[in-house]
């Protein structure tokens, strides 16, 4: 504890600019608090859908997915994150997320969003995932590193359609109907 | 002497400075983050941006065209009346044609003249025009109907509804809507002209979900992708005063449940012509049949079979060709099921041939039952006698005409469908139980003689109508009379603005 103290006291600032420092402090920690609430972040913690259209460039992923049968057994993160262990799981969430905030805030995606490797080998996880026991019997449950080796396919490859269909693109589900974010500004605001 | 933050900037004030800025800095940043989150959220909402701007109640269909032109394509492929099912399609088929013993179970009332299949939305206007259940109102000839029997048929009913109130719309005479009422169902029915969300518009289902306490327009997107299409496709009556268009809901969505607040407050739609029974005229309750079905039970909205999403080019479209799931097998029924397109369709019939083999039994049942009441009131049976084999009848047909005028009911829910079905045979068996007994009591102890119902032409003939004279009446009416009314309201609609391009 002693130790701490004396780091802390190493970076304290001089007596008569500690009014000013604290001023300071309190604007940093509210500006961070600020873009904690506007960017919805706790809402990643969350299992719902909704969350992943906090950024509107996934809207046509959700619409696809909202108009297909897996909409009533899966959400977003039963495929696209893996289930095996607790660490893993949030592991490839905050990864994953923070990658896609950075792209999403430096506009560097593509107009055709398509999944990378780590995100293929989950899918992949996944879909056997749930349908193991009828996959079993196609062929032994193939990774997708295997299918990198050529050995057996990526589950989609043939079954292209599911769920989010073959045409996927910013533009490609005009004036669907999906839950916005609600505006950051309270009620009593506006 | 150690190192400490406070000790350097006393020494060298340049270092406070730069702590100063650099905290700056890094505000600065976290503002413009800020910013930029903000920014990206505001881009959401403007990616659905129409070309136009709509009026809330802009009744013009190919108006809402210009702005969601995707959309309107495919509802105007509804003017395909190529398909037909089984059973049912987007064909124009004569019903009493096809089954005649529907004119006898409608003597008495305006189904008996005329009921033909439904075709796409796209034709509400043409059909209620041509069908003669709404007659050939002009100055010398009264209304048949009210303005009530508009209420489905297109947005210009909220459009009038919002100008002279649902009270003053729904009593007016039918032939005084005549001009107003001319463009079919269509976009502004269901949709929010900012940015085409779904929203309910009819009053009679925004006043039944009031009546519970609920606001229709606060459910779930899904719900409403249901919600809009039980704006019409559900059970509803019109009020004996005011002829006000109301769902029987307020006791609960079932055959039984609405029959009680029907008897409770002693409706009924007609008396039979034959039997002289107050009688209750089932709508299209395929909503609440729905309801009760494995489909609904998994979450699937009506949309999702009868609109699917449909690929164009690059784009996915909701298919706004408003029809039967069997003519769009692959984008629908094969979205979650892997069998054959052809096994799909062996399935839905299996289950509808088995519907429709114990509808005919009912059928058959009431059409004798009335016909044998008319011979009992005939040999003299009095009111008393007369009214629990009524009572039966009535309620019998009511579960007949539920499930025979539940489009696809037969798919949609085949078990409770069967289920009203066994209970009308019940009750229509033991209303002509009750017949023979009263026929004996008034001397009559043989079986009562069938009329030839072979054929429509045949039952109508039966019934007293005069066909021809009906036939022609309206077929002067469509020739005079209609266009008259028509071209008011072409000229009325003329005047209205062009939509405002905004974009």
């Amino acid at each position: 504890m002693k130790f701490i103290k004396k780091i802390i006291e190493r970076f304290l600032p001089p007596k008569k600019w500690k009014v000013p420092v604290i001023i300071l402090l309190g604007t940093f920690t509210g500006v961070a608090l600020y873009n904690f609430y506007v960017s919805r972040a706790w809402s990643y913690l969350s299992d719902d859908p909704a969350t992943c259209i906090n950024c509107h460039v996934m809207t046509t992923e959700y619409a696809t997915w909202s108009h297909s049968s897996h909409r009533e057994r899966a959400t977003c993160n039963d495929c696209h994150v893996p289930h095996d262990n607790i660490f893993r799981h949030y592991y490839f969430k905050a990864s994953d997320g923070l990658r896609h905030s950075a792209i999403f805030t430096a506009r560097t995606y593509d107009q055709s969003i398509r999944m990378l490797a780590p995100g293929n080998t989950v899918v992949q996880e996944n879909c056997i995932r749930c349908h193991g026991e009828l996959t079993e019997m196609v062929k032994a449950n193939v990774s997708y590193k295997e299918t990198l080796e050529g050995n057996g396919k990526r589950c989609w490859d043939c079954h292209r359609e599911v769920p989010h269909g073959r045409v996927k693109s910013l533009t490609s589900t005009p004036w669907v109907e999906v839950p916005a974010p609600k505006s950051p500004v309270p009620d009593w605001l506006r | 002497m150690k190192f400490s933050l406070r000790n350097l900037i006393e020494k060298k004030p340049w270092t406070g400075w730069l702590l100063f800025l650099g905290t700056t800095v890094i505000v600065f940043v976290l503002g413009i983050l800020a910013a930029s989150i903000i920014q990206r959220r505001a881009e959401a909402t403007l990616i659905n941006i129409p070309l136009y701007e709509l009026d809330e109640f802009e009744p013009r269909n190919e108006v809402w065209g210009q702005a969601y032109p995707r959309e309107y394509e495919g509802y105007k492929r509804m003017a395909d009346t190529s398909f037909s099912s089984k059973y049912n399609g987007s064909a124009m088929r004569d019903a009493l044609e096809e089954d005649p013993r529907l004119v006898i179970l409608f003597g008495g009332y305006a189904f008996a003249r005329d009921y033909n299949q439904p075709r796409g939305h796209i034709y509400a206007i043409t059909d209620i025009h041509n069908t003669l259940r709404t007659g050939s109102p002009d100055e010398n000839t009264a209304d048949m109907q009210m303005s009530s029997c508009w209420t489905c048929k297109g947005p210009d009913v909220p459009r009038m509804i919002n100008e002279i109130g649902a009270e003053k719309f729904y009593s007016s005479p039918w032939s005084e809507m005549l001009s107003e009422v001319i463009n079919p169902i269509g976009c502004a029915n269901c949709h929010n002209p900012e940015n085409m969300t779904l929203k309910v518009k009819q009053t009679p289902l925004m006043e039944a979900f009031q009546r519970q306490g609920l606001d229709v327009n606060a459910t779930s997107v899904n719900e409403r992708r249901s919600l809009v299409c039980a704006q019409c496709h559900v059970e509803y009556y019109f009020k004996p005063q005011g002829s006000y268009v109301t769902f029987p809901w307020d006791i609960g969505f079932s055959v039984e449940d609405m029959e009680e607040y029907y008897d409770k407050i002693e409706f009924s739609d007609w008396t039979h012509a034959l039997s002289k029974t107050p009688m209750i005229k089932a709508q299209h309750p395929d909503y609440e049949i729905y309801k009760t079905g494995i489909h609904y039970a998994r979450g699937v909205s009506c949309a999702d079979c009868h609109m699917p999403y449909t690929r164009e080019g690059a784009t996915k479209v909701t298919d706004h060709k408003i029809q039967s799931p069997l003519n769009n097998i692959e984008n629908s029924c094969m979205l979650c099921h892997r069998e054959s397109k052809e096994e799909l369709i062996a399935n839905v019939y299996s289950n509808q041939d088995k519907v429709y083999q114990q509808k005919i039994i009912l059928e058959d049942l009431l059409v004798k039952a009335h016909i044998e009441t008319a011979y009992a009131i005939e040999l003299g049976a009095n009111e008393d006698q007369l009214k629990p084999i009524q009572k039966n009848i009535r309620s019998a047909q009511w579960r007949w005409d539920f499930t025979a005028a539940s489009h696809g009911g037969s798919f949609h829910s085949p078990v409770e469908s069967l289920r009203i079905i066994s209970d009308g045979i019940q009750k229509a068996s033991q209303a002509r139980l009750d017949i023979a007994r009263l026929l004996a009591d008034l001397g009559y102890n043989k079986a009562v003689e069938m009329p030839d119902l072979s054929t429509k032409a045949k039952a109508q003939e039966y019934l007293g109508l005069d066909m021809d004279k009906l036939n022609q009446d309206k077929q002067n009416w469509l020739e005079k009379v209609l266009p008259i009314h028509l071209k008011k309201g072409e000229e009325r609609q003329n005047k209205l603005p062009e939509p405002k391009r905004i974009r």
